[in-house]
């Protein structure tokens, strides 16, 4: 290699002085772009101290098997010291599709917990405090989660007001990185926008706006356009909403992106640094919000499972330590830290317990969060987070310059763009331009590469069970009720003006399903009931 | 001249696996071969697998896995074929792919595989090999 880059592609000079850093260490200039952590433009973090005792919420991602199980694997979780659950749904929940769909048959609850009803959601959550737990949901779309756990909550006598989590918003790119939930973007945009607005009252400290950038960059694309494609969409959300009439201060501080901690380790850290800047003086000055908690974005982050490797499955706890360590540096609101499986499979519960620990270990004995942004004031940290700043931005603006997010998206843009990274990374792996350790530097033998290995590769089976449970269960229920909800959902779907989150909630109280809510929503919007064409109507 | 035409694939997904990163890059790394991919793309099932691949006149099947599907599908993928008298080798890519996946799917009748760290040229020379038997260069 001649020339040294960052993952992204910025050129890298032998040593940083003051003469890189852009406020060049002028009064004026630090305090626009640096400030101190708390203050605008929160470069710095968004708290003054890390909070004493809490810090970050360590949390793990977790579900496999019914919500039963799940719920199971989260009370193991909480007496490890997991602080928070981090729910992550199997293919055929985050395609929005119930397990007795042919397609779904050898993909339910193996890669995820199987959730497509309320009751499931009941199970999933029982006998946890939902008042005291940060739920945070990988489970589009995330209008399902928002009615649901409101409707859990109130049931078992919470507060819904004291709700904490997230849930994943997919509008713009999900079909293009393996979220197919088979619904057009104004649907998708909907379900979103209603989402927000709804948890914005009804759930005001549960971020029902948090921006997934984690599957972006994982799906082969670089920091600058992790955060780019981030910002197109956060920005034409908040543009919608503050059409629609709602006070950008009323949803703006429940904004939260989730962003993805590759292995990089000065360029993750400047990249959450500019990340805070850039969204702190949008939401101020173009968008102008005035409450300061608008201006300062929670920031969580999942470690990529892209950066580990299945030789050499032991190499991944490094992985994880070092990501860990940076995400710690940067100063973020809650971790989950990819476990040494993750090459393979969802997290077992030996491998769960290797990622909390480092977690405890990055926090508690190497001390990285004691002070807020202790790599504040280096002269390459600050030129990196200049640049990337400046980079995500030109994207921001060259995307927004080809038109609304809606005609890029349908264009096939963005697919095109993933295409090419997915391919730009494939080669770089190839050619070794990329070194993964163990799988293309420093390999070895597959009769020797033993350690962790049965445990790295040892298999979820299908819960095929779970497919009969599902078609005895829609057989069994209230077939009034079914048609009636039905009827409700479409005839909402058609009414734009209407709220879709209340009928929803409804709908699964009912016993109507997710995948059949998502049918009924595409018959109201004029599409078909399964575009997979495999699924009749339930009435 | 038979022997002159080039190599035809087909790459699909089975089922619910939607991660696509790996059929992508290999979909370019076999056109950049000189072969002609026919891509299918996700939600493959082996019904609609073997009736691209008959209608296409492909010389191979690709399969790229990043889920653990695939091998539920392969011996229904397999029976169809032999229903219909079809002798397309079937292969299979992907990133779970283990040595002991490796070793079962083969045991099944697959005819090469290729894992998270296959290399390009071999990924290219096989395929080849496995389509010059039929005819195609």
């Amino acid at each position: 290699m001649t020339e040294r880059t960052t993952q992204s592609g910025i050129p890298l000079r032998p040593f940083y002085t003051a003469a890189d850093v852009a406020s060049g260490g002028d009064d004026e200039g630090a305090r626009e772009r640096l400030n101190d952590p708390g203050e605008y433009p929160f470069t710095r973090g968004r708290l003054a101290s890390p909070r004493r005792r809490e810090s970050w919420i360590h949390q793990e991602l977790s579900g496999e098997g019914t919500a039963r199980r799940s719920n199971e694997q989260f009370r193991q979780l909480i007496e490890k010291g997991a602080r928070g659950l981090d729910v992550i749904g199997d293919a055929p929940t985050m395609s929005a599709m119930d397990p007795d769909h042919p397609l779904a048959r050898h993909a339910v609850g193996n890669t995820g917990v199987s959730i497509c009803r309320f009751q499931d959601f009941e199970d999933l959550y029982a006998d946890l405090p939902l008042n005291e737990l940060t739920f945070s949901h990988s489970l589009p779309p995330g209008a399902y989660t928002v009615a649901a756990i409101h409707r859990v909550a109130k049931g078992r006598g919470f507060d819904p007001k004291e709700l904490r989590g997230s849930t994943i918003l997919l509008p713009a790119y999900c079909e293009d990185c393996s979220y197919q939930i088979h619904m057009p973007y104004d649907l998708r945009m909907r379900l979103a926008l209603d989402s927000i607005e709804f948890a914005a009252t009804e759930m005001p400290r549960f971020h029902a706006f948090l921006e997934d950038t984690y599957y972006i960059s994982d799906g082969g694309l670089n920091g600058v356009e992790e955060m780019a494609l981030g910002f197109v969409e956060i920005r034409e959300i908040v543009r919608t909403l503050i059409a629609r009439g709602v006070d950008v201060d009323s949803f703006a501080p429940r904004i939260a992106i989730l962003v993805n901690c590759r292995m990089d380790l000065f360029e993750e850290v400047a990249k959450i640094r500019a990340t805070r800047r850039i969204f702190a003086r949008m939401m101020r000055e173009e968008f102008g919000a005035k409450d300061p908690r608008s201006w300062s974005c929670a920031i969580t982050a999942h470690t990529s499972g892209l950066s580990l490797t299945m030789a050499q499955p032991v190499n991944n706890v490094a992985r994880g330590a070092v990501q860990g360590l940076a995400l710690a540096l940067a100063g973020v609101q809650a971790v989950e830290i990819s476990c040494f499986d993750e090459a393979y499979r969802t997290p077992s519960h030996d491998s769960h317990m290797v990622s909390l620990r480092t977690q405890q270990i990055v926090q508690l004995e190497a001390g990285a969060d004691r002070v807020a942004d202790p790599l504040g004031g280096s002269y390459f940290v600050e030129s990196l987070t200049d640049e990337l700043e400046r980079r995500i931005l030109d994207m921001v603006a060259d995307i927004e310059s080809k038109g609304t997010l809606k005609e890029v998206s349908e264009s096939g843009w963005f697919r095109q763009l993933f295409q090419t990274a997915m391919t730009r990374r494939a080669k770089a792996i190839q050619d070794g331009s990329e070194t993964q350790v163990g799988l293309n530097a420093f390999e070895i033998p597959e009769d020797e590469d033993k350690l962790l290995r049965d445990h790295s590769e040892s298999k979820l089976e299908p819960c095929w069970d779970r497919i009969d449970e599902i078609r005895k269960f829609k057989d069994d229920r209230d077939a009034g009720g079914v048609a009636e909800h039905f009827a409700r959902i479409q005839e909402v779907g058609a009414a734009t003006e209407v709220n879709l989150i209340e009928p929803i909630a409804d709908a699964l109280e009912a016993d109507l399903t997710q995948g059949e809510i998502a049918g009924a929503l595409r018959l109201g919007v004029g599409e078909v009931y399964d575009p997979l064409g495999q699924m009749e109507p339930p009435v | 001249m038979a022997a002159d035409r080039p190599v035809r694939i087909l790459l699909s997904i089975l089922g619910l696996d939607q991660h696509e990163a790996g059929a992508f890059a290999v979909a370019r790394l076999l056109r950049d071969a000189g072969m002609e991919v026919i891509y299918l793309g996700r939600f493959g099932t082996p019904a609609t697998v073997v009736d691209s691949a008959l209608e296409e006149g492909v010389d191979v099947i690709g399969l790229s896995c990043h889920s653990w599907e695939y091998l539920y599908y392969l011996d229904e993928l397999f029976e169809l074929l032999k229903s219909r008298a079809l002798d397309i080798p079937v292969v299979v890519g992907g990133s779970v792919l283990s040595q002991d996946d490796k070793n079962e799917i083969q045991a099944k009748g697959v005819a090469a595989t290729f894992g998270p760290g296959a290399d390009a040229g071999e990924i290219v020379q096989q395929i080849r090999h496995l389509a010059e038997s039929r005819g195609a260069a």
